[in-house]
């Protein structure tokens, strides 16, 4: 009888590998620190939240999926080891991955900061080995410090 | 403006809060009344079902009067999809619950409130009044499994001296 676990953690090992593989590179996770509880000033857009910037390492980008039209923001797509999400989940204390996408400000590649559309689970052996990032470019690219 | 639209919010929040005060969103891991305004939040949380969600759009300003007279309208967005141990199906009595909340927190008497200037170290009240007439609520749209709408209301301010 084959070891199903043991498919799942190798099925998540070759998708690490083939993204180190396939120009693999490093961006980072923009997240804005939690809410001061009852402070109207946030509320109100006076105060504005600190911003932390985690590493997520090994990523690579689908150069073919990027879409562009006329007028509309270009999206990219991103690919990212499940291995590097499932750490940042938890040393981030978030309850899932999905929480930690959600929550995010935004992916910044080099001085370029992307928005978030989607984030999707890819699965092999009932075991998630990677997220697909649907990124969009912001009106903003520069850098927010 | 900025004064009144701070005030419009702070009001129609506290009223939301004190109707029901089980209506709350988590924003940034925080726990707070379901009243969130778009322009002042992150674009990753506004979007959140069961919560009303302001927007500013119209402007007009009559300056007629030795205190300009500002005209603002303020569109309130919501949508529901219902619970899902229900499978969706009282997602129109969840919506009527929500016209009747925002209802009777915009519409009940005082239709006015001191206006506030919040951006001071603390907040400090200015020597005009905010008010605001009716809410009108337009025809509830079905959007996948959502069913939402759009109220919109127009909020009255003075201009007062060296106020932004």
């Amino acid at each position: 009888m084959p070891n199903l676990a043991r498919n799942a953690e190798a099925a998540r090992r070759t998708m690490d590998v083939l993204l180190r593989g396939s120009s693999a590179r490093s961006a980072m996770l923009r997240i804005p620190a939690p809410a001061t509880p009852g402070d109207a000033a946030e509320q109100l857009g006076l105060a504005t939240p600190q911003f932390q910037d985690v590493e997520l390492a090994p990523v690579v980008f689908r150069t073919n999926a990027a879409k562009t039209a006329d007028g509309k923001a270009a999206r990219r797509e991103l690919l990212v080891s499940a291995t590097a999400v499932e750490v940042l989940t938890g040393s981030q204390n978030f309850a899932s991955a999905a929480d930690l996408f959600a929550s995010a400000f935004g992916i910044l590649v080099d001085d370029a900061l992307l928005a978030i559309i989607s984030a999707t689970e890819l699965e092999a052996g009932g075991q998630v080995c990677g997220y697909r990032l649907t990124l969009r470019e912001t009106a903003a690219t520069a850098v927010l410090q | 403006m900025q004064h009144a639209k701070d005030t419009f919010y702070i009001t129609l929040r506290d009223r939301i809060a004190a109707l029901n005060p089980a209506r709350t969103v988590l924003v940034r891991g925080v726990s707070r009344p379901a009243v969130l305004v778009e322009e002042n939040e992150l674009p990753s949380v506004y979007d959140q079902p069961q919560a009303f969600r302001l927007s500013w759009t119209d402007l007009a300003i009559d300056p007629r009067n030795d205190q300009p007279l500002a005209t603002m309208r303020c569109e309130i967005r919501y949508a529901t999809a219902g619970n899902s141990s229900n499978g969706g199906m009282d997602r129109g009595r969840l919506l009527a619950a929500m016209d009747a909340e925002l209802s009777a927190a915009i519409n009940a008497a005082p239709q006015r409130a001191t206006k506030i200037n919040y951006a001071a170290s603390g907040a400090t009240a200015m020597q005009t009044n905010i008010f605001w007439n009716c809410v009108v609520f337009n025809a509830a749209e079905t959007k996948d499994e959502q069913i939402q709408r759009v109220a919109t209301v127009e909020v009255f301010s003075y201009q007062e001296a060296g106020e932004l």
